[in-house]
Parts: structure tokens; C-alpha cells; sequence
């Protein structure tokens, strides 16, 4: 078709980001090929099923394995014991038990590293003490997709080769840079603004309230100098959502892969005509 | 993508309509170049026919901002969609440039 | 020599920091340089107008250090925020907050009472954050007290301003410097004073460890958007980060002839290019 190299960048944005699943669907029936894959918090999980070569099908199963209310275990638990002062808190603590989390992870990812993916796959986290980027793009998918995860307080930080690591959203939610930085020239950036709360009826819906005001700017910001920084396209992709999505709304999972899809679908007569010309 | 040009007093309107892309990005970089060069720095793109934008448009927009706000005129947008806005918006363009819902507002604004 | 180049004063938010901004005024005054336009966001809104009132230099030392004093925050109640963890004790909305503001009222009301963005001898703009939005929004017209109230709304201490309708919160939340608001209004050199908030050692606390968070992600905010209007303006932006040997706390205002000092030299450096620029 031509040689110009295709990167898709999945961003943050929780259950949302199955949404990439419908992507892939569209890009795979339009023999479309990828060249590399970048993934940022729960876009990382999607980019590395991506990059394995997974099947859209297969994909969908795996969310509505991995993604399910038990992985928030001891929430409520740990959060009133924060409050009475039996819970001490330090830089690798979380307010969920991970092992289930860690547990589903590990049955998903454990056959892969990233050397040997069907495509190059570059993940986006946090150094959690000196606040900075990370791109995780050797040796075990589970820590990369694990830290990558983290989001801050309610998982804990996760350490890859001495470094504390949380979510990638605190620094570079969509995280065009890193395919800019591969030598990518058309980049399909797919990600997702945090809804924002109509009321605010606990300390940790204002908390929460905050990190979405502070994640929807940086990802405005970032994306408004890659956008002027690539020499080439890229192609936002934010699929519509009507109404806010629970992190567990997993019986929206059609759903937001039809969302991924249509939107994708709209974009497409324009990737197609640059990658024609 | 199709552009045309009109005189609103010492205004330059340049009306746009199609769509703004790496492939047709080079047309308007010139017919805005054009505006330039024949002295007119006061400048208004009306959008109000465009259905999208890239980013490659987007950048012809930049250096046009940039060429006239250096030459002590602007570039100011009229009549952006919908469509076109949430891009705008995302890409940080609707901060740092000043846009009005019509051509009629977007000329007003340099103060006749 | 007077330069037909507009200059735009932006002052970001780093609390008692910012009257670094007196220090690089001081070498713009001896210089003889005068500011077109000038942009606020939290603490740096409080300098931003009374610069932009004209009020003199070093009066705006005093007045800064008389206004923003440790018992704006009186009586911390340590278990406060844990407390806050369990909202059915308290009747909570998004106005919710940990300390009380009445004196943080007051004391503005004395400073910027009745005093009207109109009245500002050199156009003045203040930025806040919609609350339900997250957008940045740009305060220049009216009165002076809500939009300095609103700019400096720090989450969680102070309780929100409603303005027009709207819920405002601090302005870093969503531009800790708004170089922008400069570019949009037609500034040519922009001088950008921006402060980066500081990492913990430890994080031996929840409380620390939502403190870590939030400056990881607002100096990546900081960052994200200087990089972008660094590329977008036509002109130059010239970044005044000052370097702070000695820590500065929140409520430091011992501090403020040492931050001045600091703003000073900061300026002084770039003072040799921009006397290039203003000359070109």
C-alpha cells in the first residue's frame, strides 16, 4: 500500500479505553498495517494486547476477565482504616489489596516480554518521587502493564528496576511524544477527557474531582504541543460518551467498542486518502 | 478546500471551506501568504465552511498567526463548527487565538 | 528607549514565591522598562493587580506580607482531611473545604476592596478554573476581591468561588502559568514567571503522598503547556523559573525580601537579551 510507518497511541481513560478495541477493528478490516504501539495507564493494557497480536474477539474476552469489581478489593475497608489510623500510609502503599489485580495480570500477560511482540510496543508511567515520564519498552510485560496501572492511592506503585512507578497519566495522559520520538509519521491517537462530576458528595469525589481537571489539562496541553511538534498527521480519535462510565461498567463493554469504532470509522476516510497519496 | 478573499475595510476576510489537510494545507499557507505580502495584516479566517481540520492545517494556521501578529496585525477565527472546535479546543488553538461566532463579529473586533 | 514591542508580566502560582515577580520589577523600573499587560494565576493574581493599580514596588512588599500570614489557615485540624474521608459525617457539596476562609476574606477585601479591574493603569487579567469544567477561565472585568479570591481558591483549604454562575477554583489546577491569556491579548515579549512546587523525600502519609501527586502532576501541567506556547507565540517568552537555595514554605513570609532578591538575579540574567530584543 506505501511505506509510510503507522503508530497508534491508546491513552488513560479506564474501561473507556476498550474503546481501542473497536480501533483495531476497523484498522485490521481496512488492511490498515501497525507499525508501533503506544499505551498510557489503561491504554497500556490494550496497546500490549494489541502488540502481541491478539484478536479484537480475544480482546474483548480478556477485559471482561481482567476488569471486574473484585480487583477493588478491601477498598472501603482500607479507606476507613486511613481515617481511624490503623492503616499507615508511605509512597508504596494503596487503599486496594493488589493481589487480584496482580493475579489476573499475570495469567494475561505472563506468556509475553516485550522482546518478541508481533509489533514494537511502548508503555507510558510515572517515577512517582521525581514526578517524571517513564517508557517502559523491555523485559516483562506484566510489571510494564502492572505499573503503568497504578492508579495513585487506590493501587499501589509498582517497582521496575529501582524506580517507584504509578499511573502515566500524571505526566503524559496520551502519549503521542513517544511515537514522535520512534520516527512515527502518521500517528491515530486515540484518547479519552474525564467526565466531570456533576456533585461532589465525599472528600474523595473532590479528590478525584481534581485529578480529572488536572488529567483533561495536561492531556489538552501535551496534546496542543505535539500536535505543532510533528513534522507529519496525526489523527485524534476521542470517542463520544454520553453519559459517565463507572470504572466496572463492564456490561457497557459493546458499547464502547462500538463508540471506538464509529469513531474510528469517521476518521478513516482521512487516514486512508494521506496514506493514499 | 476552497478559499476567496474580501476587503472589509482594512480588514482581510479569507473565507475557507472544505477541509484543512496535509493536502491542501499548501493552498491555504499561500492565499493567506498573499494577504500578507499586499500589506493586509488585520486578517480573519472564516471557518464557517470547513468541516475538519488536521494537523498539518492547523500549523498553516500557526504560521499565519504568527507572520501577522509579528507585523503588529492578528489572525482572528469566525464561524468554527462544532467539529472543528473540539479540535481547536484540544489542540490549544482556542486559548491563544481570539474567535468569534460570525465574520460580522470576527471584523468588529479590530475596532473598524 | 521606548519599544513599540508590547510586554506582557505573567506571575504563576508558588504562593509567598511569588513576589519574585517584585524583584524582577525592581529591574525593570531601574531600566526604565514599562509592562503592557499583565497576567495573575493564585498567588501570583495578588501581585499581578497591585502592580497593575500602580502601586508602587515596595508598598506591595508590605501589603503582601501583612496579607498572606499563617493564621489564614488557624486552628489546622490535623484529622480534618481523614475525617473528610468519611462524607457522611459532614454535609458535603463542592464548596467543601478544610479551613475556614473568613479571615482569607478579609484581609483581601482590605487590600482589594473596591477596587474595579477598570481602574488598573496597565490592562490586568486573572486566571481561575471552572470546577465543573476544568477549563481556564479569564477574569478582566469587575471587581477585583472575587477574581483574586477565586485565582487563589486552593483545593481542599479554600472553599470554592461562585462567580457569575460558575464554581471557581485555583488557576493552576488548570494553567499553573498562563502564557497564553499573554499570547491571546497580542503581547510580543512575554516575561514568564513560573515556580515549580516541590517533591517530597518521603511519603510517609496519605496526606503527603496526595501532596506528591498533585505536584507531579501540575509541574507536568506547567511543562506540557510552556512547551506549547513556547512554539505557538510569534514572539519570545522569555521563562524566569527562580532558583531557590533556601526553602520557601507556604506561609514564609519572613521570606519575602530573600524571594524579592532572588526574582531579582533571576531577571538580571536575562536582562542583557531582552535589552537586545526590546532594541530590535
Amino acid at each position: 500500500m506505501n511505506s509510510k510507518k503507522v503508530s497508534i497511541v491508546i491513552g488513560s481513560g479506564g474501561i473507556k479505553c476498550a474503546a481501542a478495541i473497536g480501533l483495531v477493528k476497523v484498522l485490521e478490516a481496512e488492511g490498515i498495517p501497525i507499525d508501533l504501539v503506544v499505551g498510557c495507564s489503561g491504554g497500556s493494557m490494550y496497546a500490549a494486547l494489541i502488540a502481541a497480536g491478539v484478536t479484537a474477539e480475544a480482546m474483548q474476552e480478556r477485559t471482561l476477565f481482567l476488569w471486574t469489581s473484585e480487583i477493588m478489593k478491601d477498598y472501603t475497608s482500607n479507606l476507613k482504616a486511613t481515617q481511624d489510623g490503623s492503616l499507615r500510609f508511605n509512597e508504596r502503599s494503596g487503599l486496594v489489596d493488589d493481589s487480584v489485580m496482580n493475579e489476573r495480570l499475570h495469567a494475561a500477560f505472563d506468556e509475553y516480554r516485550f522482546e518478541g511482540l508481533a509489533r514494537p510496543l511502548r508503555l507510558v508511567a510515572t517515577d512517582l518521587m521525581r514526578g517524571e515520564r517513564v517508557v517502559l519498552e523491555k523485559g516483562s510485560l506484566f510489571d510494564a502493564v502492572r505499573a503503568s496501572l497504578a492508579i495513585p492511592l487506590i493501587f499501589p506503585p509498582w517497582e521496575v528496576n529501582g524506580q517507584l512507578l504509578v499511573d502515566g497519566a500524571a505526566v503524559d495522559p496520551l502519549p503521542v511524544d513517544v511515537a514522535i520520538q520512534e520516527g512515527a509519521e502518521v500517528i491515530i491517537a486515540m484518547g479519552f477527557m474525564l467526565s466531570n462530576r456533576g456533585r461532589m458528595r465525599s472528600m474523595t469525589a473532590v479528590q478525584q474531582q481534581l485529578n480529572n481537571i488536572y488529567m483533561n489539562n495536561l492531556l489538552k496541553a501535551t496534546y496542543a504541543f505535539y500536535n505543532l511538534a510533528h513534522h507529519a498527521e496525526i489523527f485524534p480519535i476521542l470517542p463520544d460518551f454520553e453519559e459517565p462510565l463507572g470504572m466496572f461498567d463492564t456490561d457497557k463493554l459493546p458499547d464502547i467498542i462500538a463508540r471506538g469504532e464509529a469513531a474510528a470509522r469517521a476518521e478513516l476516510p482521512r487516514i486512508v486518502r494521506l496514506l493514499e497519496a | 478546500m476552497e478559499t476567496s478573499v474580501e476587503m472589509v475595510g482594512s480588514v482581510a476576510v479569507v473565507a475557507v471551506s472544505g477541509s484543512i489537510d496535509a493536502l491542501t494545507a499548501p493552498e491555504l499557507a499561500a492565499a493567506i501568504n498573499q494577504q500578507i505580502e499586499e500589506g493586509h495584516t488585520n486578517l480573519v479566517a472564516d471557518l464557517a465552511g470547513v468541516e475538519y481540520t488536521s494537523s498539518a492545517g492547523l500549523r498553516v494556521l500557526l504560521g499565519a498567526v504568527k507572520e501577522t501578529r509579528s507585523r503588529g496585525g492578528d489572525l482572528r477565527l469566525a464561524g468554527i463548527r462544532p467539529d472543528v472546535k473540539k479540535v481547536l479546543d484540544l489542540s490549544g488553538f482556542t486559548s491563544i487565538l481570539k474567535h468569534y461566532p460570525d465574520r460580522g463579529s470576527a471584523v468588529d473586533s479590530y475596532g473598524g | 528607549m521606548p519599544s513599540k514591542k508590547r510586554i506582557a508580566l505573567v506571575i504563576g502560582s508558588g504562593s509567598v514565591k511569588c513576589a519574585a515577580a517584585l524583584g524582577l520589577m525592581r529591574v525593570l523600573e531601574r531600566e526604565g522598562i514599562s509592562v503592557d499587560m499583565y497576567v495573575g494565576c493564585s498567588g501570583g493574581s495578588l501581585y499581578a493587580a497591585l502592580l497593575a493599580l500602580g502601586t508602587p514596588v515596595e508598598a506591595i512588599a508590605e501589603m503582601s506580607a501583612a496579607l498572606w500570614t499563617r493564621d489564614l489557615t488557624a486552628r489546622p485540624n490535623r484529622r480534618a482531611l481523614l475525617q473528610a474521608l468519611v462524607p457522611a459525617l459532614v454535609k458535603f457539596d463542592a464548596r467543601f473545604s478544610l479551613r475556614d476562609d473568613r479571615l482569607v476574606n478579609r484581609r483581601l477585601e482590605e487590600v482589594y476592596g473596591g477596587h474595579r479591574f477598570e481602574e488598573a493603569k496597565t490592562p490586568l487579567y486573572i486566571t481561575a478554573t471552572d470546577f465543573m469544567t476544568a477549563e481556564m477561565v479569564v477574569l478582566s472585568q469587575g471587581a477585583l476581591f472575587p477574581a483574586i479570591r477565586a485565582s487563589m481558591a486552593i483545593p481542599l483549604i479554600f472553599p470554592a468561588w461562585e462567580l457569575d454562575g460558575r464554581m471557581l477554583v485555583d488557576g493552576y489546577l488548570s494553567d499553573p502559568l498562563p502564557v497564553g491569556v499573554a499570547i491571546r491579548e497580542g503581547a510580543d515579549v512575554i516575561l514568564a514567571m513560573g515556580f515549580e512546587a516541590a517533591y517530597q523525600s518521603r511519603l510517609s502519609t496519605l496526606a503527603r503522598y496526595v501532596f506528591q501527586f498533585t505536584s507531579v502532576m501540575s509541574n507536568n501541567l506547567l511543562t506540557a503547556n510552556f512547551a506549547f506556547h513556547n512554539l505557538a507565540h510569534h514572539s519570545e517568552v522569555l521563562l524566569l523559573v527562580p532558583e531557590f537555595e533556601q526553602k520557601v514554605g507556604l506561609f514564609d513570609t519572613e521570606k519575602i525580601p530573600y524571594v524579592i532578591e532572588v526574582g531579582e538575579k533571576a531577571m538580571e540574567k536575562q536582562l542583557p537579551y531582552l535589552r537586545q530584543l526590546l532594541a530590535a
